[in-house]
Order: C-alpha cells, then structure tokens, then sequence
C-alpha cells in the first residue's frame, strides 16, 4: 500500500502537494457536505428533526470551541489556561454589556489574550 | 474575485422584476467585516503550517478553497508534518469534517428553493455548490441571517457572502505562508484565539430559545469531562450528538409540559 504511494508521489512529481491536498484533504472533507444535499431531500425547513439536528450542530460547535481552549495548539499553548477562559469571559461580557455587539466581544477577548500573552512571557 | 461567476444569475438577468444582484452585494458587505476579519486570522497559521511540511504556496492556497475547513486543513499538515501515511490522513480529516453534517443539514433546507406548481426547486448542482461553502462561518451566520430574508434572495447573499470570506481566508493563507514565523508570541496567540471567541459569541447571538443556551452552556461544562474519557476525534462526535440530544429532549419535555 505505502510503496503504491510512493510511486504515485513519483509519477506526479512537484505536482505531489496538490494531489495530496485534493485526494487526501479535499475529497474525505467533501463527502459529508455531498451526503447531505441527498439526507435533507424531502426535509421542509421546519421538520421537528432539523430541530434536533440544530442542537446538534450547536453543541458541536460550542465542544470544537471548549476543546481549542482546553489543549490548544502553538503560540495560544503558552497562555495560561485561566487566562485563556478568563479572556473568553472577558468576551462575553463584552458583548452583553455593549448590547450584544459581536464586534465589541472579539475585541475584548483579543485585546485580554494579547495581555495575557505579554504577562505570562514577563 | 473568480468565484462570484458561480452566481447562477449571474450570466443572464432573472426573469421577472428583481435582480439578484443587491442581494450579492449584501452578502458581501455582510462577509466583509467581522466574519471575513476572523477567518484570516485563523488562516494565516494554516499558511505558516503548509510551509512548515515543505509544501509549495499554491497547495496551501487550493487547501483553503477546496477543503475549506480550517481544523481539517490543520488536521492535515499536521498529519502530513508527522509523517503520517496518507489513507490515515485522508481518515482523519474525514472524522474531523463529520460535523459537516448537521450544519449542512440546517443550512441548506433554508437556502433551497422547493418545488411548487410551475417552478422547478433548487436543481440538485446548485446544492451540491452551495454545500461546499458551508462551514462554521458560513453556518453561524446564516443560520441567523437567512430565515427573515424572501427565499429568493437567500442563494445570491448566501454566494456574495461564502465568496467573500473564502477570498479574504484564501489571500490570508498566502500571507501566512510568509508571515507566520515572524510574529511576537502573543500576537500569533491573539491570531489563534480569534476563531474560538468569534465562534462563542456567534453562539450566543444565534441562540434563540432555552434549547440553543443549554447546547452551548452544557459543552462548556462538560466538554473537560469528555476529553478525559474518550479519545480525540470521537469526543466531539460524543458531546455532539449527546448533549445536542439531551438539550433537544429539555426542550420537547418544557414544549409539552407548556
């Protein structure tokens, strides 16, 4: 199986990077999103089941946030957790006392983090 | 700005009095502010990954329009930097874009036009467009802008709108791929950062009933508990499906008690 990669990464040369992006990335990405025009023929925009799919989709996208923050990647790793919360926090708040102005929150939260990032660099 | 010929109007006027044409712009004046902002902040470390493995521009460049996902683009030169075989790359970025679903599932019901007497529905192509711009960006806002909008102007803000933000992400990764390495740690911390509060906070905005705050308040909480106890990847497939449901089943029970 590995050697019919190799050859494969061979035969297409520099080209190789864009291959891999398409076959590998591109296609196994695509799928769900082609799968899904089919899985919602038929459904009408208000269906109790779409109700239950926007949890879904909402509570997946709230865990994708929490597990970001709980073991993040690269730079955002040397922030402090409590800091990395306390900035989320911050947001919030932000954007609730600001009348729910999203603008307000991201601005709150960035300029939070990047103090942080200074204090705990000392 | 290429991708707005996928525009289906685009070649020859409507027929009719209206012109989808404002509703493009919409779209794009819509994507141009705070959503296209975020998106380049968290793509620019996607092009400082690409370089990383060694990877020509241009491939982090078609990574951003053809996968557009950014945790399955990062997914992906990770796995690529770990020197990981390509059919379990190929599984990962897989798993990581499952979530894909239930936004698609949402969004597009929203967008499509069905068919009714004298009018063809939304023909299967355009869905299968318009499903390859859904994204959480792309969710989180139309989830919220859409549904007050007349159905016919949907498709056009939705394309001006997804083609916005993609351009903006796609010239950011070209960008990162220069740029990352040469950022003070807590500015490239600020970068990442961005993405994780922009979506909080278009949760919040979106939320519209008990259901909606008890899916976001309930994966805050129990989101540490998770990753303790199930590997990565099924993790969020179990926080998902488990408190979107438990969320779900609250808000029957109140529907009925009501």
């Amino acid at each position: 199986m590995s050697g019919f990669f190799a050859s494969l990464q061979h035969a297409t040369g520099g080209l190789w990077p864009y291959f891999a992006v398409l076959l590998f990335g591109f296609l196994p990405s695509e799928i769900w999103r082609w799968a899904s025009v089919f899985l919602v023929r038929g459904l009408s925009e208000d269906s109790e089941i779409l109700v239950w799919v926007r949890a879904v989709a909402s509570a997946l996208l709230a865990s994708v946030v929490a597990k970001l923050l709980l073991s993040p990647s690269g730079a955002l790793s040397v922030v402090p957790a409590l800091w990395r919360w306390g900035a989320l926090v911050a947001g919030a708040l932000g954007y609730l006392a600001s009348g729910r102005r999203m603008i307000v929150g991201v601005v709150v939260a960035e300029a939070a983090i990047i103090a942080a990032g200074y204090w705990a660099a000392g | 700005m290429i991708p707005l010929s996928a525009s289906p109007d685009s070649a020859s006027p409507p027929p009719g009095p209206s012109s989808p044409w404002p509703h493009v712009w919409a779209g794009v004046r819509a994507g141009a502010g705070l959503p296209a902002f975020m998106l380049m902040c968290s793509l620019v470390g996607v092009g400082g990954l690409c370089r990383d493995v060694g990877y020509p521009m241009g491939a982090g460049i078609i990574s951003t329009l053809f996968i557009w996902a950014a945790p399955a683009q990062m997914v992906f030169f990770g796995a690529v930097a770990a020197g990981t075989a390509m059919p379990f790359i190929a599984l990962a970025v897989s798993l990581s874009s499952v979530r894909f679903i239930p936004m698609c599932m949402t969004l597009l019901p929203l967008l499509r036009q069905p068919a009714s007497e004298g009018r063809k529905g939304t023909p299967t192509w355009l869905l299968l467009l318009l499903s390859h711009y859904i994204a959480v960006t792309a969710w989180v806002e139309g989830m919220r802008r859409l549904p007050p909008m007349p159905r016919e102007a949907r498709i056009p803000f939705f394309l001006g709108f997804s083609n916005t933000i993609i351009t903006a992400a796609t010239i950011a990764t070209g960008v990162g791929y220069f740029l990352i390495g040469q950022l003070p740690p807590p500015l490239a911390a600020a970068l990442l950062f961005t993405s994780p509060a922009y979506f909080t906070l278009a949760l919040m905005n979106n939320a519209r009933m008990t259901m909606d705050w008890l899916a976001i308040g309930l994966s805050f909480v129990l989101m540490p508990v998770i990753v303790r106890f199930v590997p990565s990847g099924p993790d969020l497939m179990v926080s998902g499906i488990g408190i979107g449901t438990l969320a779900y089943l609250v808000h029957r029970v109140r529907r009925e008690v009501a």
